[in-house]
């Protein structure tokens, strides 16, 4: 069993992942490593909190389930390239919302979710704008919620029926109630997860 | 002369505008006050120093003009209610620029500045993104820049042939290097405008 630190310019796959030990989580996104640095700000973590209770309470008793970070999402290329040399992308959703069980194992979800919310911050808006749009929208994720939570607005992109992600022209803004595609019996009002006043 | 405060829930114009003497700096949309407040935080003022800088070096010698905030940009609702009386649209962008000479007054700005960029904060996001919106769109400001300044995010705007605005799916992140529309010969790096450590 390898524990050596990989070289962060080579191309992996999943069942290298696994043999990594490392004090760092990452990220492997089309075989390439991306560090998942520093911890999230206080302000991120409360907006996540809130969302997931908000999506956890609305899931009692229904066949999705909500999963927060720090949770594996294997992306496979296709529906047969599944076994883990084949995968080459695995991330972890700040949210994610699966509504079928059978993609869901011990090791995370094999498949694309449902719904993944990414919360930004500085470090991360980049992968999560970039990198990461271009896996979900490529693996199928239906539903993709981007969030800003200093500024508090939200950004929502469905799958069309080309596969192609559309958005809203403007962002969702604090005083907006939004319901997600995925699960269109819940309504989230936005000034309930943007706290307006402190971190 | 009126010196007491207005109603909020009032109706002005801009002849009512400049007789306030108030303690906090307010906006005027479609006849109705918003206020200009609490400070801008210090990594807005940062970015909004840099675009002054980048934007500014590259005016020198040339016909377009940059104002930072305050300055106030009168909006009348068409070429001919140009009176005090029937402006009721008063705004203080973060950022403009105006290639109009005959546009600009010992007062400001009046009609639409040919690039707005507004700097977002978790008590403006709302208003950059609704209200203002909307008035630019109408007002026919050809370019309209939002930035989310702690996540570090571009939206960019530009009206197209039927008046309304059009924008890119995704935004602009810090990898990225802009051209405004308005200045074609000015590249923008966003690396350079948002600090990646501290504030």
């Amino acid at each position: 069993m390898k524990v050596e630190e990989p070289d962060l310019s080579g191309s992996y796959n999943y069942s290298d992942y696994v043999s990594w030990q490392w004090p760092e989580m990452v990220e492997l996104i089309r075989g390439k490593i991306f560090k998942m640095s520093p911890a999230p700000s206080s302000r991120h973590q409360k907006v996540s909190g809130r969302l997931f209770l908000e999506i956890g309470n609305f899931l009692k008793g229904n066949q999705c389930q909500v999963f927060p970070a720090t949770f594996d999402v294997r992306l496979p290329l296709s529906s047969k390239q599944k076994s883990d040399k084949e995968i080459i992308t695995v991330v972890q959703p700040d949210l994610c919302v699966i509504c079928d069980p059978d993609k869901i194992d011990e090791r995370g979800c094999l498949g694309a979710p449902d719904w993944i919310i990414e919360i930004l911050s500085p470090h991360t808006s980049t992968k999560d704008l970039r990198e990461k749009f271009d896996v979900y929208e490529e693996a199928g994720v239906k539903e993709y919620w981007v969030i800003h939570p200093q500024e508090q607005t939200v950004l929502v992109y469905l799958l069309n029926g080309h596969g192609r992600y559309e958005g809203t022209l403007k962002p969702y803004v604090r005083t907006d109630h939004l319901s997600p595609a995925t699960l269109p019996g819940l309504t989230i009002a936005l000034e309930e997860i943007f706290p307006l006043e402190g971190w």
